[in-house]
């Protein structure tokens, strides 16, 4: 089902359909269509795909008529209360307070066709609370008066005035007219007051009178007593019926059930303007009757609802009880419909905004399914051709058309939004067509719906949730239809990795669950998909002050890598390099934590070293074997200067990295760094005199044990040394890094350290942009002034922020603090000194203070005296923490100078330190 | 193997700040809340008082309280809150004439304020003004036949060339985006005077936004917005102008399906995006500006399908 373009037929139709909400219709099957269109060999219209077909006319060919149409409205002069259709389905009534009209439906439009509101000055008889058009004979209607009359039309007669029967035995509104489905002359109707009557339309009379009084048949118990009236001289009781009445009838109490005590008029569809005038004497407490329908299955059969609802089923031969009655709703049952095919189904829907369908072929009703709406129920209609699918509207609220799929219960699978007042009247323009829906409604229009233009809510519903989770793990729901399909293909093998947490169980006895369900599950992702693990690992142990700047970086390189973040180990070894001087260094720092990451070119850089400050090796060592000796030599040379570089190690910082992963990761790579060191060393002898003047410093710097302030104090002074074999040897690590421009930089020895500062702000904003503030923030702690001032404050705040941010969302209240404390931001560096409150206790009556002044509310004395001058005191206020006296603090250092004695005078030895 | 106890579809799952909470919301009118800490899943509440299908939850942030924000086909926007381990109603908003179809809290910097875009195509806004009671205001018209989503921008102080007084507390400025049904995605601003107005009309899909998403603003000068659409296409649109009026869009990739949702990592250099075929699928964009898939999470059978990386193998 996909979508469809936007074509200029739809821009047609919006036009024509000034009414329509907004919401562009998707038409896309909800059902899968099997269970229409076979029975009567019938193109599916509501339900074909092509795209072309959207919006316009469409076609049904049902058992020889041809049914086509468009969604389409037209507007009536006033408000209906009901429809009803022709069982040729072209023609539908309209029938309402100040209207009752047929309409031929045409193809674009509707026509109206007959008035059947003749005469100067129309009665009450005509104010219509209902109308039904007799659904074997294209001539006979009937209608519901709001006074109470059943009028009979006769379409047939010659004369303009067309009515036929005028029955005026109910008391109050009629609520509803059912003819029977296959007995020609049988009409039944239910009123306000309470009672049901069944109509031959031979006659004059109603054949019988049944009350909602009523009850079960053949059951003891029963909630109400019943007397024989005889003759009541009102009411025009049929002498072939035996009329029953509850006792409170003669008392003729009025009970207005639909009126509510503030006389207002709850029942939008009773439109009684009779209200309390139409309260006879004999009005009884019985409840009214809201809608009756004569069943399709049983010849004999009808229900009823009431306004206390119950629900109860007749027999028409039996008007003295009733079949069987079981309380449905709560609240009043304002309509009910027989299903068209499951002839023992029947759906009733009340002011509980509930749709309830029962199952009445059993012994006691039972509840088949429960739809709940958004607004009390008035009119429900069964979908032809589609089993599970039933048509709504709404008393009051709201305007819109649902058809539910009742097996899913929450979701309407269809909407129509056409109507801009409530809708009062639905009807299914052909028994056999399930794509036609009519509907007339207070804002005086008629409307013509196509099912395949509704806006389908199932459609609009996102089947999908998705959420990336803190840790980087994804929540992921998905509707399960689609992945029971999947796997289907491909089965389930059980990936450890993912866990699916929650799925829902299939019911497999019911397929249909699967297309409403979904499977929540929670994916943790790899490194590479974002998982943050690595995140709060680097948070926690990254050391950012409290000691050299060269350790500093060690330490955080070495974490780095043992979370296998080789670039940012990468990162910390460079900066260490370029803040430190390399020469002023034990070089095995460097070349060890280079690790894993590293590549040939600080390979080289590394055994370089080493050659330069083995001991005992010297100058003349190294110029050896600048003279390119043999691969072998140089391996043995190698291999123990890392002997050498490890011993060094342990001696200075104790770092732990084995040595022979040094020394495997060096091998790797002997041929290349070989070869290319000649190259490197040859050029330099002669030009360079730098590398010479270093080697004494190197010596003598590796011979004393590293000290960190001895670091510390050179670490400023990065070109002291011969750096030029380093920097040389650096060139190539760079081709593996995306640090690219820090390469170009170091070819060029002699620059201050504030030429690389430029690189760094790059390099930070790089790590910035790539979503690890982390890195930029700690840089920017580590190095402190060395980069701060290249980089503009805004930035650095909105970094230390971020960070922060991110900290605490991770909970890592402590390493968040230690940042905070450790920015020079202003901005940041206050954030802790907000949301910190400081509760205040008096000293004398030790309850808190409540008010801001200094005088203590209860004991109405000034907290905080300064011992020494009795003024209170407002600023720093300092005591003693044996005998808690104390005051300013200028006054208490100078006291304590002369006295060692509390100047309280409480004789504690107070000190200050 | 365990039932959310969902009796429909699941429209939205949200985690909360911390990660531990998930909430769900599901057509059959409920929301719940699960602890999944440590990989564990326990139902922490059952929230029932829509009378709709659900479509989205939102987590506001935990310096509030705990606080979950639900909207539904219903036209109403659910505040929850937990007092004393029991989550309670505490607001009822009931302004839209529509489905609701997506909340969003503002950041906390702000204050409690959720934007909430509906099918009515208006966008409302609602502040929390203390004791209880909320302020509401509206956007109407903001998209013809409905919004879709709504997503908030990070607070960032503006104007990085004004200098701004210690201790007063800055002067944000608000901004969210919202996409809808009539193909756009639309930048709103709080003007001075409290009134938001439109500031950018995004105009690239060519059906329905779905989804929009603000990325985190993690160390980053631009602003990033994901947006994804009923045409199948994702777009990541870019501004790098203080003033934010020029934003560029760039196309990520063309699905085959509809794709209901974008979700940025919490460092905002991933992407998951949902599509129609169930499918999660990961995005990364690599150093030459390109985005890149890296992974693919397959909903039904819970495995990495497609370029499986070193990575991934090594931690099996």
């Amino acid at each position: 089902a996909g979508k469809e373009p936007t074509t200029s037929g739809e821009g047609r139709e919006r036009q024509a359909n000034p009414a329509a909400l907004g919401l562009v219709p998707r038409a896309d099957p909800v059902d899968s269509g099997s269970h229409f269109a076979p029975l009567l060999g019938l193109t599916d219209p509501g339900f074909s795909d092509c795209p072309d077909l959207k919006m316009s006319r469409v076609t049904t060919a049902l058992g020889g008529s041809v049914l086509t149409g468009r969604t389409m409205h037209c507007h009536l002069d006033a408000p209906a209360n009901a429809i009803s259709v022709c069982r040729d389905a072209a023609q539908v009534v309209v029938a309402g307070r100040s209207i009752f009209k047929i309409y031929a439906i045409e193809e674009e439009q509707f026509v109206e066709k007959l008035n059947l509101r003749v005469g100067r000055k129309p009665s009450l008889n005509l104010s219509c609370a209902d109308v039904v058009w007799h659904q074997m004979d294209e001539n006979l209607l009937a209608t519901a008066a709001t006074n109470g009359v059943v009028v009979t039309w006769n379409l047939g007669r010659p004369s303009r005035n067309k009515q036929d029967q005028l029955f005026t035995e109910h008391k109050r509104t009629v609520n509803k007219v059912c003819f029977h489905p296959t007995e020609a002359h049988v009409l039944l109707s239910g009123s306000q007051d309470g009672f049901m009557k069944c109509f031959d339309l031979r006659r004059k009379d109603s054949v019988s009178t049944f009350s909602g009084e009523a009850t079960e048949a053949g059951q003891d118990g029963k909630p109400w007593e019943w007397v024989m009236t005889g003759w009541v001289p009102v009411l025009p009781v049929l002498s072939c019926c035996v009329l029953r009445l509850h006792p409170s009838f003669a008392h003729g109490r009025m009970q207005d059930a639909e009126c509510g005590a503030n006389g207002a008029c709850e029942d939008t569809l009773c439109g009684c303007s009779l209200g309390p005038l139409c309260v006879t004497p004999f009005h009884s407490q019985s409840e009214s009757v809201r809608d009756v329908q004569f069943s399709i299955r049983d010849y004999f059969t009808f229900a009823s609802t009431f306004e206390n609802g119950n629900v109860q089923l007749w027999d028409i031969r039996r008007p003295d009880r009733c079949e069987r009655m079981f309380t449905a709703h709560n609240g009043p049952v304002f309509c009910c419909d027989w299903h068209p095919e499951d002839r023992g189904w029947l759906a009733t829907g009340g002011r509980d905004k509930m749709v309830k369908v029962w199952d009445m072929t059993t012994h006691r009703a039972k509840e088949m399914h429960c739809v709940q709406t958004i607004a009390s129920v008035a009119r429900v209609k069964w979908r032809p051709e589609c089993r599970h699918h039933l048509a709504t509207c709404s008393m009051m609220v709201d305007h819109n058309i649902y058809v539910w799929d009742v097996r899913r219960p929450f979701v309407p699978a269809a909407m129509f939004e056409e109507h801009r007042d409530v809708t009062t009247g639905i009807a299914w323009r052909h028994p056999h067509d399930p794509s036609f829906l009519l509907s007339g409604s207070k804002d005086s229009s008629l409307c013509q719906h196509l099912f395949r233009d509704a806006s389908q809510p199932v459609e609009r519903a996102n089947p999908e949730g998705l959420c990336y989770g803190l840790f980087g793990d994804l929540a992921f729901a998905a509707k399960e239809s689609l992945v029971a399909a999947e796997s289907g293909r491909k089965p389930y093998t059980g990936d450890r990795r993912h866990p699916i947490f929650f799925k829902r169980k299939l019911d497999p006895a019911e397929p249909f669950a699967g297309l409403a369900s979904s499977a929540l599950s929670v994916f943790e992702t790899e490194p590479g998909g974002g998982a943050m693990r690595w995140f709060v690992d680097t948070a926690e142990r990254y050391a950012l002050a409290g000691r050299p700047l060269a350790e500093l970086c060690d330490h955080n390189a070495k974490v780095a890598r043992e979370l296998g973040r080789n670039q940012v180990a990468q990162t910390w070894t460079m900066l260490r390099t370029i803040y430190c001087s390399p020469g002023l260094l034990p070089t095995a720092n460097l070349s060890h934590s280079v690790g894993k990451g590293g590549s040939c070119g600080l390979q080289l850089m590394n055994s370089f070293n080493l050659k330069d400050m083995a001991p005992g090796l010297g100058s003349e060592t190294r110029l050896d074997r600048s003279k390119g000796d043999a691969r072998s030599d140089t391996v043995l040379l190698d291999s123990s200067a890392t002997l050498i570089t490890n011993e060094d190690n342990e001696e200075t910082e104790g770092s732990d990295v084995p040595a022979d992963y040094l020394l495997g990761d060096v091998e790797g790579e002997d041929d290349e760094l070989y070869l290319l060191d000649p190259e490197h060393t040859h050029p330099e002898e002669p030009e360079c005199v730098l590398p010479q003047e270093a080697f004494p410093l190197r010596h003598e710097i590796v011979d004393t044990p590293p000290g960190p302030e001895h670091l510390q104090d050179k670490a400023d002074s990065p070109h002291v040394s011969g750096s030029e074999a380093d920097v040389a040897s650096l060139a190539p690590v760079d081709s593996s890094f995306s640090l690219l421009s820090v390469s170009h930089a170091l070819y060029d020895s002699r620059l201050p350290p504030d030429f690389f500062s430029v690189l760094v702000r790059d390099m930070l904003h790089f790590y910035a942009e790539q979503g690890d503030v982390q890195m930029a923030v700690s840089v920017l702690i580590v190095l402190g002034e060395r980069v701060r001032k290249d980089i503009d404050e805004q930035t650095q705040e909105h970094w230390y922020t971020s960070y922060i941010d991110l900290l605490q969302r991770f909970r890592l209240w402590n390493v968040s603090n230690e940042v905070v404390k450790l920015s020079t931001s202003r901005a940041v560096s206050c954030l802790n000194q907000a949301s910190t409150t400081l509760h205040v206790n008096c000293s004398h009556c030790k309850r808190p203070m409540s008010s801001r002044g200094w005088v203590c509310d209860r004991c109405h004395r000034c907290a905080s005296m300064c011992a020494v001058c009795h003024h209170v005191v407002k600023g720093l206020f300092v005591w003693c923490q044996g005998c808690s006296h104390g005051g300013h603090l200028q006054h208490i250092m100078k006291w304590l100078e002369g006295s060692s004695h509390c100047p309280a005078g409480c004789g504690h030895l107070c000190e200050y330190s | 193997t365990v039932d959310t106890s969902h009796e429909d579809m699941i429209h939205d799952a949200q985690m909360d700040y911390y990660g531990t909470r998930l909430a769900t919301c599901s057509s059959d009118r409920s929301v719940k809340i699960f602890d999944v800490r440590n990989g564990g899943q326990i139902l922490i509440a059952d929230l029932r008082g829509h009378e709709g299908p659900v479509w989205q939850v939102a987590w506001a942030h935990p310096m509030y309280g705990n606080i979950l924000a639900s909207c539904s086909y219903d036209r109403k926007v659910i505040i929850w809150r937990e007092e004393n381990g029991t989550w309670e109603k505490s607001h009822e908003h009931a302004g839209h004439d529509s489905s609701v179809n997506s909340v969003c809290w503002a950041p906390h910097d702000y204050g409690l304020i959720l934007a909430c875009g509906s099918s009515d195509g208006a966008i409302s806004l609602l502040t929390y003004t203390g004791e209880g009671q909320w302020e509401v205001k509206k956007i109407n018209n903001a998209h013809t036949i409905g919004c879709n989503a709504v997503s908030w921008a990070p607070a960032v102080i503006p104007g990085s060339l004004i200098d701004q007084p210690s201790g007063q507390k800055p002067n944000y400025i608000k901004k969210f985006a919202s996409g809808g049904c009539d193909n756009l995605i639309k930048l709103w601003k709080e003007e001075e005077d409290g009134q938001w107005k439109e500031e950018q009309k995004l105009e690239a899909h060519s059906d329905w936004v779905r989804d929009v998403a603000w990325a985190p603003s993690i160390g980053l000068p631009t602003s990033t917005i994901a947006s994804c659409s009923q045409d199948g296409r994702v777009f990541i649109w870019t501004c790098d102008d203080a003033s934010g009026n020029t934003w560029s869009p760039k196309l990520l990739h063309k699905f085959n399906d509809v794709v209901w949702h974008v979700s940025w990592s919490i460092t905002a250099n991933i992407l998951a995006v949902s599509g129609g075929d169930n499918k999660v699928t990961l995005w990364k964009e690599s150093v030459d500006g390109q985005w890149v898939c890296i992974s693919d999470v397959n909903k039904g059978q819970g495995s990495v399908s497609a370029s499986v990386t070193e990575g991934q193998q090594n931690e099996q």
